[in-house]
């Protein structure tokens, strides 16, 4: 991912921020800039709790270029607690020890680098939510 | 349909690793072909399909090129890229263009040159007609996203993942006696239980192999009397867009609707078709297409599979010249290679390949994890 691009992302990358229409509620994570329910183009920032659960997941043991450093890696679909399901990674566990239903946050983690020179992608991921929460 | 458009003319080249090829070569290669059985030297207008080359640092506004190199002059040359649904849009905006009577012969190419790059490049190139910010940055892709699926198919279910054999095993055997195919052996269980994980649980054996291809039509307004292959009906029919849909839905409406709105056209349903060409680039997408359109009840796709129904001579063939999975999936190209199959069918000109009687036939490619679906109905 280019550097203005990664600058640009920032806000849903790394606080998981979207957008709520100030006309209809609708959430969109990543942000919007028109609402794709109702058209309106105004929106309050919409900060996501983070909270969420696994709904499918997969061991990845063949990685597109420059996710090779993660193999093997755990995959899935998480939905997050306000309805929202996303494509992401799940880290912090072993993947065999991952299956739906389980609960899940957000964490800032290294995704990806761009060669051995390029800009390195920090990003959300998910991890087993700690007990004591 | 009133504006009716016939195919006077189809070629493709074999779908393969050509080396001694580049994307423009294969590309003018099957033009060459379908400009030769239509009997024809002359068209007002080139539309080239290709999701990949420009991507792959290749050729790109590929229809400019293509023309030039036939030595057709004076044409109006489009290029169309819709990810993997590129070569039913292709033939839908030729469609377009006679329709509205801006011209009357229309040459439409699908080319796809993948063998030059590296499998993992390839991969990421490919991803990229998923959403980019936050999907395919994030390291998903087509593989990924079908990995899942078939997870959330299986446990949604209750199935075995070794159900799956049945989707690969029907190419296979069509794929077999393909002379355009690249892998030409029928697979047997053993076969595809040792194959490879890539992302579980889905195997090598799961996902089509991309190889080069390139096929073509000529296609024109109908004559009242023609005998000739006519488009009776089509649509292309998009959705919101995102993997996380067909995985959590286990459904493709884009599918489902466009399947419809092209058999509304064309005057008839499913069951007067006598075979179908669907989206089979990975297992997933496959099982989805059968369910989306109606030959499999939802979760039901791959007993109908092991059932036999969608042999050649079983009530609803499918893939009769092995689909992506055997014949080999040219991303770009499939939907063209597709419409040029179903021809060949629909002549009687499919040797081995042959269903029985064939009147009517269901063609429909898929985009961006079938978010887009692009439907042919012919007869
Ligand atoms: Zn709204």
């Amino acid at each position: 991912m280019q550097i203005a691009k990664s600058w640009r992302r920032q806000p849903s990358n790394l606080r998981l921020e979207g957008t709520r229409c100030t006309a209809c509620g609708h959430l969109a994570f990543p942000a919007t800039i028109r609402c794709r329910q109702c058209g309106q183009a105004e929106f309050d920032v919409y900060q996501f709790t983070g909270f969420g659960e696994v709904v499918v997941s997969s061991i990845v043991y063949e990685a597109p270029r420059d996710f090779g450093e993660h193999v093997p890696y755990c995959a899935a679909v998480v939905r997050l607690e306000e309805g929202i399901s996303i494509a992401t990674m799940i880290t912090d566990v072993d993947p065999e020890d991952v299956s739906p239903g389980m609960p899940v946050e957000m964490v800032t983690r290294r995704i990806a680098a761009q060669g051995d020179k390029g800009p390195i992608l920090y990003a959300y991921k998910f991890a087993p939510l700690l007990e004591n929460q | 349909m009133k504006n009716r458009i016939e195919i006077v003319g189809v070629g493709m080249t074999r779908a393969a690793e050509e080396w001694e090829l580049g994307l423009l070569d294969i590309a003018i290669k099957a033009a060459g072909m379908a400009l030769d059985d239509a009997k024809c030297d002359k068209v007002d207008a080139v539309v080239v399909a290709n999701a990949l080359g420009g991507a792959l640092g290749d050729q790109q506004n590929l229809a400019l090129h293509v023309a030039s190199g036939l030595g057709l002059e004076q044409v109006e040359t489009f290029s169309v890229s819709c990810d993997e649904a590129s070569g039913g849009s292709a033939v839908r905006l030729a469609s377009a263009l006679i329709v509205s009577g801006m011209h009357e012969t229309i040459l439409v190419v699908g080319a796809e040159k993948t063998s030059d790059a590296l499998p993992d490049m390839l991969e990421t190139v490919r991803a990229a007609g998923l959403d980019s910010a936050n999907e395919t940055s994030f390291g998903f892709s087509p593989t990924i996203a079908a990995a899942l699926g078939m997870q959330q198919y299986l446990s949604t279910y209750k199935l075995d993942k070794e159900l799956f054999f049945h989707i690969a095993k029907v190419a296979h055997a069509h794929g077999a006696t393909n002379r355009n195919a690249m892998f030409r052996w029928t697979l047997e269980p053993a076969q595809y239980n040792k194959s490879p994980i890539v992302a579980t649980p889905l195997s090598v054996c799961d996902n089509a192999p991309p190889c080069d291809g390139a096929a073509a039509l000529v296609v024109k307004k109908a004559s009242a009397q023609t005998s000739r292959v006519c488009i009776l009906g089509s649509a292309n029919v998009a959705v919101e867009k995102g993997i996380v849909h067909p995985i959590t839905r286990l459904s493709l409406p884009a599918a489902t609707e466009s399947a419809k709105a092209a058999w509304s056209e064309s005057g008839c349903d499913r069951s007067a078709m006598s075979f179908f060409e669907l989206h089979d680039s990975n297992a997933f997408l496959a099982i989805l297409s059968i369910e989306a359109v109606g030959l499999a009840e939802p979760g039901e796709a791959l007993m109908r599979a092991a059932a036999g129904d969608f042999h050649l001579k079983g009530p609803s063939p499918l893939w009769t010249f092995g689909g992506h999975k055997s014949r080999g999936h040219a991303p770009g190209a499939g939907g063209i290679y597709q419409i040029v199959e179903a021809v060949l069918g629909l002549r009687g000109d499919a040797g081995e390949n042959q269903v029985l009687n064939a009147d009517k036939a269901m063609v429909q490619c898929l985009g961006s994890f079938g978010a887009q679906a692009v439907t042919h109905v012919l007869g």
